[in-house]
């Protein structure tokens, strides 16, 4: 479930947590790598990925129901 | 039972804007500039939030560079689209000053030209008026942040407004928010308040069932403008009229008409007449004239409904990308090439999406709604980002007009409301056990699929109202929260199910069928309702529904 986040990349800034408007972040802390506290409430607008300092520290996981259907 | 004490804050403005969209930026920007003392209320962060939040790529507007001198023929196709919704002199207001706004837009630094040149393209019927200016909205919130603050507004992110305040004579004088991570309650006291919170999107379920945030538009926007308006004695309008969305299957998202490609059915045949081969200038249009298509061909056995991009060319390809990023649906593509999904060789599923109500605040072309102080603007009534814009500037100039005209609010009648608003919100953290929110949004939401559906009559929707308010009754009795992110989630059930109630009452209401609304039991249009609408207003037993002549 997104959003996806490497600790190896990731600075904890704290950018992802702060804009995201669905708040999946919830109860992250400063300093820290965010938590994903409400994976399920994620829109896949793509902001954290898209505001994120670091190429490849964050990214979304498409779930299956979301999958496009295509031929 | 342990009641966890919340902190409590005031803050003093001329000009509240509830919702810093688009609408709510440019009401604060405009007021600044006017020397109003500004704040900007935001559930989540005005850097993203709202529908205009990953970005936009298309502005109706009128450009005499592009147009010529005459701004009528494009009034006229505005109208057209508009289905008659809004009077004659809105339309006129918002044309008139679009093309001042989107200069101010690109001197701010979103780009609304194109190569250097005005591009007009998307949602647009070929022999028809371009009126769809594409800019580049990737960072849109960002520019209007800045410009906001730079100009003075005080903008405070993560606090949900739930409610409207008022004096003895109904003028609204601030409204009452929680903070949406900390154990705070923060009481705003202002001589005017502008809404513009967005849509009410989880009112129906999603297109996948049991997951409530596959939606179109931003799922943390839940008509909490309509409810706190409705709540505080302000008219709504529209509520029973049904919109809907179509967009790729099964990730839901606006912008249809950024993509470049022909509708097709199965057999690859073009469902629509108007483009036979990809063209970045339409898109297909058929879609907007008819966005129930991608349903009523699978119902009639010729589905499924593909937005086909086979043969385009790659210079058009690259168009619609570059257009796709700043309409903010990379989403949706960083996906496509995760799987390996080439849009060049594969066509991509479109379907149908949910209903939403098309209703919502009624407004004028000031702003206005219709009470005192209170101003609306945005997606509190249908619109879109052209729309949000101006009306969001027009609002702010207003408001601050008043604001300079306001009296300060009277203590002992403020702090009475309070004491109930905060009561509210108490109750629903003091619960150790109770019932979750998604539990009353689920509830919500299947009553309002089953019994306001596509099927509407009498007797369903008398059934389905009734049931509506007992979930309701005992949403308020028995809703708990665990932390700050529940409670605003409980608080948006609450506005949502009020939401609900309208557009129940409003269908029982009007006994008809034309256009996009229908009735089983009335399969034919009532002449004697041309011209006039429902206006929504709260009453002592719950709402108040009544036919008023439509404004010209």
């Amino acid at each position: 479930m997104p959003p996806i986040i490497d600790e190896n990349k990731c600075l904890a800034c704290g950018v992802c947590a702060d804009i995201c408007p669905q708040d999946v972040f919830f109860g992250s802390e400063n300093g820290k790598a965010p938590v994903i506290s409400y994976p399920e409430e994620c829109w896949h607008c793509n902001a954290c990925v898209s505001d994120c300092p670091v190429q490849g520290a964050i990214r979304l996981r498409i779930p299956f129901p979301m999958l496009i259907c295509y031929r | 039972m342990t009641q966890k004490s919340m902190a409590e804050e005031m803050i003093e403005a001329d000009v509240l804007c509830v919702g810093g969209g688009i609408a709510g930026l440019m009401a604060a920007i405009r007021a600044g500039e006017l020397g109003a003392s500004v704040i900007v209320a935001d559930k989540a962060n005005t850097l993203r939030s709202g529908s205009g939040g990953m970005g936009n790529d298309h502005f109706r507007c009128y450009l005499p560079e592009f147009h010529g001198p005459n701004i009528e023929p494009v009034i006229q196709d505005v109208k057209a689209g508009d289905a008659g919704t809004r009077p004659d002199s809105f339309i006129r207001t918002w044309m008139e000053k679009s093309s001042e706004i989107v200069k101010l837009w690109d001197s701010l630094g979103i780009p609304m030209k194109y190569n250097g040149d005005w591009e007009f393209a998307g949602h647009t019927f070929p022999g028809g008026i371009f009126s769809w200016l594409k800019y580049a909205g990737q960072n849109q919130k960002g520019v209007l942040t800045k410009e906001a603050r730079r100009r003075g507004a005080n903008i405070v992110n993560r606090v949900m407004v739930y409610d409207l305040l008022c004096d003895d004579e109904g003028r609204v004088i601030g409204a009452i928010g929680v903070h949406t991570r900390e154990n705070r309650i923060i009481t705003f006291l202002a001589k005017s308040v502008v809404l513009s919170t967005g849509r009410p999107v989880r009112l129906y379920p999603s297109t996948t069932p049991g997951w409530m945030f596959n939606r179109a538009d931003s799922p943390h926007t839940t008509g909490d403008g309509r409810a706190m308006a409705y709540r505080a004695g302000a008219d709504l309008i529209d509520m029973e009229i049904p919109m809907r969305w179509a967009g790729p299957k099964y990730f839901a998202r606006c912008g249809k008409a950024t993509w470049v490609g022909v509708l097709r059915d199965a057999k690859d045949q073009a469902v629509g007449p108007f483009v036979q081969r990809p063209d970045r200038r339409y898109g297909d249009a058929i879609a907007d004239t008819y966005r129930t298509l991608f349903e009523d061909y699978i119902r009639s056995g010729k589905g499924p409904v593909y937005m086909d991009g086979r043969g385009i060319s790659n210079d058009d390809y690259e168009y619609m990308m570059y257009w796709m990023a700043h309409e903010g649906n990379m989403g949706i593509f960083n996906h496509l090439k995760e799987q390996g999904i080439d849009y060049k060789e594969h066509p991509v599923e479109f379907t149908t999406y949910e209903i939403m109500t098309m209703g919502g605040i009624h407004y004028n072309e000031k702003g206005e709604t219709s009470l005192k102080g209170l101003y609306a603007a945005g997606d509190e009534y249908r619109g879109n980002i052209s729309c949000a814009a101006i009306f969001g500037w027009v609002a702010g100039e207003n408001a601050a007009a008043y604001s300079r005209t306001g009296e300060t609010a009277k203590s002992e009648r403020i702090a009475a409301q309070i004491r109930e608003k905060k009561e509210l919100v108490e109750r629903i953290l003091a619960r150790e056990k109770g019932a979750t929110w998604q539990e009353a949004n689920i509830a919500l939401q299947q009553t309002m699929f089953d019994y306001a559906g596509t099927a509407r009559f009498e007797s369903i929707l008398s059934a389905g109202y009734d049931h509506l308010k007992r979930v309701k009754k005992k949403a308020h009795e028995e809703l708990a929260a665990k932390n700050q992110h529940e409670l605003v989630h409980c608080l948006e059930v609450l506005n949502l199910m009020d939401l609900g109630e309208l557009v129940f009452a409003g269908t029982l209401e009007r006994k008809e069928t034309r256009e996009k609304y229908s009735r089983i039991d009335y399969p034919y249009r009532n002449p004697m309702l041309d011209g006039k609408r429902l206006v929504y207003k709260k009453g002592e037993g719950g709402p108040i529904v009544a036919w008023r002549q439509k404004k010209q």
